[in-house]
């Protein structure tokens, strides 16, 4: 699991990574909705520019992305297979047997190909240059107007960056306890499928107690240093837009016109 | 021939920014039907070493002969399974790795992996259930729902009911109070008088180095600083002080006599000894 890379936090130092997480958080989600416009190739050509040029200026480099990429090949084929089956318009590319392939199916995997990609450049751009913690301010932050209508932003806030802070505990905890039940015979590779079980099970449960038993720690660790949820609390760090946050926004929803103006109004 | 190390290195990530030498050069020998003390600082290597001694990690560089398996570096590697049924490993906090609903199915989980039929493995596992002392009431009780030392002890049996030649323990004891400590060391030396095995024991404490084992492994920097018997390594307190550990209690209160004058012979090393030694000089001061 050494090369988990989608959604890790690369430190460096950049103009994007010194931006507010506010800002690049509301940002991704525009460009996000951007790319549900169908505004055709064109479109999809300004987007990755634009998010290229993002990536560059934010020091990232474009192998790390495509790494991030390899967990979504086996969805992409699947797709593949999918549309091939159930779509039957266009032209007819080859005939195998009863079996026609017709462009349309190849192009509409392309289209959400495409649109994966688009995705995981931008949500890694976010998740890449932004700290947990930043990232948890953000979302605070954003919710907060929701607290009208009674989302607890500063819980979920809290929820999120509990979640993130455990990953790579649970990471470590899930190859020592693989380690162990291998030193009992435990077979993870092969095996008849009722041994199969028997193994995921001897993983599962394990992972599971110890999970709920930090989770018990953590909340009285939190509660013995008077955590009370709900209730106000002042911040050390205080978030502040400066004329970049803004740039960003300003940019992000011109893209998001465009978009719109492609698909629509041209 | 028990378990033979010739040049064995392990490095972490080999190849990435974070490559990280474990072992280097490390050349180890342990005879059979000993009990051998492992210690060394943390991050010293230990954990790394005990783990490839049932081939839960290999050797990046070297050979490594345990019982008479052959694992060299960059070899294909069939059989390792069956060497996990001889080579018991016991990991630190054990307990963790509890899931049965019962405990005699969970102590019967390591056997059943090695094919061992249902029947026969039950029956190892009642056997093993009383090596850790371990009454029949436990038998139909959950794991999850028993107190940590109890927990350790199935944890423990589990990898007994497999009947391991080589049983390997990384800090056994990290976590009991005195007693728990005392009765499950007092288990690994039966086991290794009366039951034959080979033992090694990671520990930190010199007490039970001194008070259990044969012979002690000092692991410093991913390599192997000194490999002498227990009497050896303690005839004076340099070797712990030289590790910043505590040497055992005899043995500081040996030095602090002859510090006061007293003659003590160096291969007096138990506090009865010490005692009839020192009452004959006193006598023959008075």
């Amino acid at each position: 699991m050494g090369n988990f890379t989608l959604g890790r936090y690369i430190p460096l130092d950049s103009p994007i990574h010194r931006m507010d997480p506010r800002a690049k958080i509301s940002a991704m989600l525009v460009v996000l909705i951007a790319i549900f416009f169908p505004a055709g190739w064109i479109g999809y050509g300004i987007i990755f520019a634009v998010v290229a040029s993002v990536i560059v200026t934010a020091r990232l480099s474009f192998r790390y992305i495509l790494r991030s990429m390899k967990p979504m090949m086996f969805m992409m084929v699947f797709l593949l297979v999918i549309n091939s089956l159930v779509m039957k318009t266009g032209t007819p590319l080859f005939t195998l047997g009863s079996f026609t392939l017709y462009s349309d199916a190849i192009l509409q995997t392309l289209y959400i190909v495409v649109r994966l990609l688009l995705m995981i450049m931008i949500t890694t751009c976010l998740t890449a240059t932004t700290k947990p913690l930043d990232m948890t301010l953000g979302i605070e932050d954003l919710l907060k107007p929701f607290e009208k209508i009674h989302v607890p932003s500063h819980e979920i806030a809290m929820l999120i960056s509990i979640a993130l802070r455990f990953i790579p505990d649970l990471i470590d905890e899930t190859n020592r306890i693989i380690k162990a039940q291998e030193s009992r015979g435990v077979d993870l590779k092969e095996g008849k499928f009722s041994e199969r079980i028997m193994a995921i099970l001897s993983l599962v449960v394990p992972l599971f107690v110890s999970a709920f038993q930090r989770a018990e720690d953590l909340a009285n660790a939190m509660e013995a240093r008077g955590y009370a949820p709900g209730e106000k609390r002042t911040r050390y760090k205080v978030l502040k837009m400066e004329t970049r946050d803004h740039l960003l926004l300003a940019g992000a929803f011109l893209l998001l016109g465009t978009m719109i103006w492609l698909a629509y109004f041209r | 021939m028990a378990i033979r190390f010739e040049k064995v290195s392990h490095i972490y990530s080999d190849g990435t920014p974070y490559r990280y030498v474990a072992l280097s050069d490390v050349d180890l020998e342990l005879k059979e039907g000993k009990m051998t003390a492992i210690i060394g600082q943390t991050g010293s290597g230990k954990s790394t070493l005990v783990q490839h001694l049932n081939a839960l990690l290999l050797p990046t560089a070297g050979k490594l002969t345990v019982l008479d398996k052959v694992i060299e570096a960059g070899g294909e590697h069939k059989g390792l399974k069956e060497l996990r049924g001889k080579v018991g490993l016991v990991f630190q906090f054990p307990e963790y790795q509890l899931f049965e609903e019962t405990v005699l199915k969970d102590i019967a989980f390591g056997p059943k992996n090695f094919g061992v039929s249902e029947q026969d493995a039950l029956k190892q596992a009642k056997e093993a259930m009383k090596m850790v002392g371990l009454g029949k009431e436990y038998e139909e009780r959950s794991p999850l729902e028993l107190s940590g030392g109890q927990k350790r002890r199935v944890a423990i049996a589990g990898i007994l009911a497999m009947d391991p030649k080589v049983l390997v323990l990384d800090e056994p004891t990290a976590g009991l109070d005195p007693a728990g400590t005392k009765s499950m060391m007092e288990l690994f030396r039966k086991l290794n008088r009366e039951y034959g095995k080979t033992v090694l024991i990671v520990t930190h404490d010199m007490e039970q180095v001194f008070g259990y084992c044969d012979e002690v492994v000092v692991i410093e920097n991913g390599r192997v600083r000194t490999h002498e018997t227990v009497r050896e390594f303690f005839r004076d307190s340099s070797a712990c002080k030289a590790m910043g550990v505590l040497p055992p209690d005899v043995i500081t209160l040996k030095e602090m006599l002859i510090a006061k004058g007293f003659q003590v012979p160096e291969d007096v090393m138990d506090t009865d000894t010490l005692a009839k030694v020192i009452a004959k000089q006193v006598k023959h001061h008075g």
